[in-house]
């Protein structure tokens, strides 16, 4: 291939990023979902991502009421996943849900403070929730409210209340600290370390 | 048992901890199942058991746990395949497609059709090399041995195809975001793929005569670890779990992916939900897979590059991504595998998350299932599920 030839991939993304229409919704059936999902909660953001996957953005406060609507069309959850965003000082929850019915996939987002992540548990809708919420408190430590099983779960006991999943935990130095003179192969002085 | 003495503190913090370190009452006792036990897969379960039935049982994860989404953290976008392939080793071409796919959205990049073709292909061998593997599990445990040591053998026809194709026999970090790593070795590959299809083929009837069909099997698993359609879905349970409750939910079908759309094949689904369904529908998919192998081949790889082409492959450690977010999954033998990437413009992803299916259905749905069960049907109950701990530690 010709080196100085641009690639065609990123020219798309910045024409994408320089136009700024209004969000419409299309007249598909992501598109019908999102309408109707909306109608009945209004404080919720919610867009169609492409064929088959679409997404909310939900306040915290809200969050519980809004999975409870969205659960009689998506019936299952397929996980909860946790995006620590260090320089907001916020994490981003991804509640991800599959309809069997319609086919879709939806993300529901909601964001919370990281020194004071609290979020009610969703353990009451879709039972499952409890082990990925487990989960995201032993590698985050963000806290369920109402779930009862919240402690060590995949983790060793000393390494629990640790969030070794957080951005800003220093996995390496970890090492060291347990470790100690076993592990002579880190250098602090070098940057970009790739083990 | 009376003279077994333990420490009065010890008693104690044990039972703060809701356990008993001695036997509770004359027939009430706990017993640790696993890690070493061959049964469980370097997996622990905490049984309470009334003499033969478990009374309550406590999943115990975390004897796999690599720490494998924190490193993924840590390295660039190429390099992360011979990471992640290593979640669910039966078959590890799954981690790696699930997250090539992912990228590949982040990107925007159109996979070639030859790559496709080939990823197609891929899938569908690790699928039928996962359930001669896990035949291989499940008859050890009914102790039909002989099917079990029929079935690594077939596998082993798998692996050296992959051998050639891939040049590693069990890992084999072939697809790559893009495309694939290489193209394959040729028609004599090809056919010695179709040769292998056409033999297990006939096999399957072997199969079914020592396992499938079998008056051992039936009665070990009849009526074992049932669990009804809402119970599945509210424990967001998929694969051959789901569909042998009766939902026909197959990520192949319901979102497809590759050329999975332009294949002629059915979704099984049986209603009883017991183990002996889940067993089933498992033996019915082993025979759709191989007819869509057979249809792969009769369609013959398209002509064309198996790499996409893009400039920026040039220098792959310093390959970057547009910032954004893709969540892509596959229909693994154990269900949905799916990987949610979020990349921030950097050379290395900002968050990997892997859903691993055994992950709703191994703690929560296990330990339900688990209740009233006799102790001999925990390993049953355990294998049908097809439980893979690695989904859960990761």
């Amino acid at each position: 291939m010709d080196m100085n030839e641009k690639p065609k991939v990123e020219e798309k993304v910045q024409e994408e990023a320089t136009v700024e229409e209004k969000p419409t919704l299309p007249d598909t059936k992501e598109g019908k979902l999102v309408k109707a999902l909306l109608e009945k909660a209004p404080y919720a953001e919610g867009e169609v991502i492409r064929e088959r996957r679409i997404k909310f953005i939900v306040p915290a406060d809200r969050i519980h009421e809004f999975l409870e609507l969205a659960s009689e069309k998506f019936e299952m959850l397929m996980q909860i996943s946790v995006v620590d965003w260090l320089k907001e000082g916020q994490f981003e929850v991804n509640y991800q849900l599959w309809s069997v019915s319609e086919s879709v996939h939806a993300f529901v987002k909601t964001r919370v403070p990281r020194d004071e992540a609290k979020l009610p548990t969703v353990m009451d809708i879709w039972p499952v929730a409890e082990t990925y919420e487990r989960e995201a408190h032993e590698f985050f430590g963000i806290i369920f409210e109402g779930n009862p099983r919240l402690g060590p779960f995949i983790l060793e006991p000393r390494e629990y209340e640790k969030h070794p999943l957080r951005k800003d935990f220093n996995m390496l130095s970890y090492v060291k600290e347990i470790y100690g003179e076993d592990f002579d192969r880190y250098d602090e002085s070098k940057t970009n370390y790739v083990i | 048992m009376a003279n077994l003495e333990v420490p009065r503190e010890l008693r104690e913090e044990a039972k703060a901890h809701d356990m008993y370190l001695h036997p509770i009452d004359k027939d009430t006792y706990e017993l640790f199942f696993g890690p070493q036990h061959m049964a469980t897969e370097n997996f622990s379960i905490i049984l309470k058991m009334d003499g033969n039935r478990v009374e309550k049982a406590i999943v115990n994860p975390g004897f796999l746990h690599r720490g494998f989404e924190k490193l993924a953290e840590q390295r660039p976008y190429f390099t992360n395949i011979a990471l992640l392939l290593r979640i669910c080793v039966p078959e590890s071409d799954v981690p790696e497609n699930i997250y090539s796919m992912a990228v590949d959205e982040i990107v925007g990049w159109e996979v070639p059709e030859r790559a496709i073709w080939i990823r197609t292909v891929v899938l569908e061998m690790a699928r039928l090399s996962a359930w001669m593997f896990w035949i291989m599990g499940f008859g050890n445990e009914i102790g039909l041995y002989t099917a079990g040591q029929w079935a690594a053998a077939y596998r082993e026809r798998f692996m050296r195809l992959y051998e050639e194709l891939t040049g590693g026999r069990v890992y084999h970090i072939y697809t790559v975001p893009g495309g694939v790593r290489r193209d394959i070795p040729g028609d004599k590959w090809l056919r010695q793929l179709r040769d292998t299809v056409e033999y297990l083929k006939g096999k399957l009837k072997d199969f079914d005569e020592i396992l499938f069909d079998n008056y051992i099997m039936f009665e070990r698993t009849e009526g074992v670890g049932v669990m009804d359609k809402k119970f599945a879905l509210k424990h967001a349970v998929t694969g051959p779990n789901l569909r042998a409750v009766g939902v026909p939910y197959d990520v192949r079908k319901d979102d497809p992916y590759y050329l999975y759309d332009q294949l002629d094949f059915e979704v099984p689904v049986l209603k009883e939900g017991d183990s002996l369904a889940r067993v089933l529908v498992r033996r019915y998919e082993m025979e759709q897979d191989l007819y869509i192998l057979e249809q792969l081949l009769d369609m013959g790889p398209p002509s064309g590059p198996y790499m996409v082409q893009d400039a920026r492959l040039k220098a792959l450690p310093r390959f970057k991504p547009p910032a954004g977010e893709a969540y892509a999954h596959v229909e693994s033998t154990k269900g949905d595998f799916g990987a949610f990437v979020v990349s921030d413009g950097t050379h290395k992803p900002y968050r990997v998350h892997v859903r691993g299916p055994s992950q709703s259905h191994g703690v929560t749905v296990l330990e339900e299932l688990l209740k009233g069960a006799r102790l001999a049907d925990v390993p049953v109950i355990l294998k049908t599920l097809d439980n893979c701990p690695p989904d859960i530690d990761r």
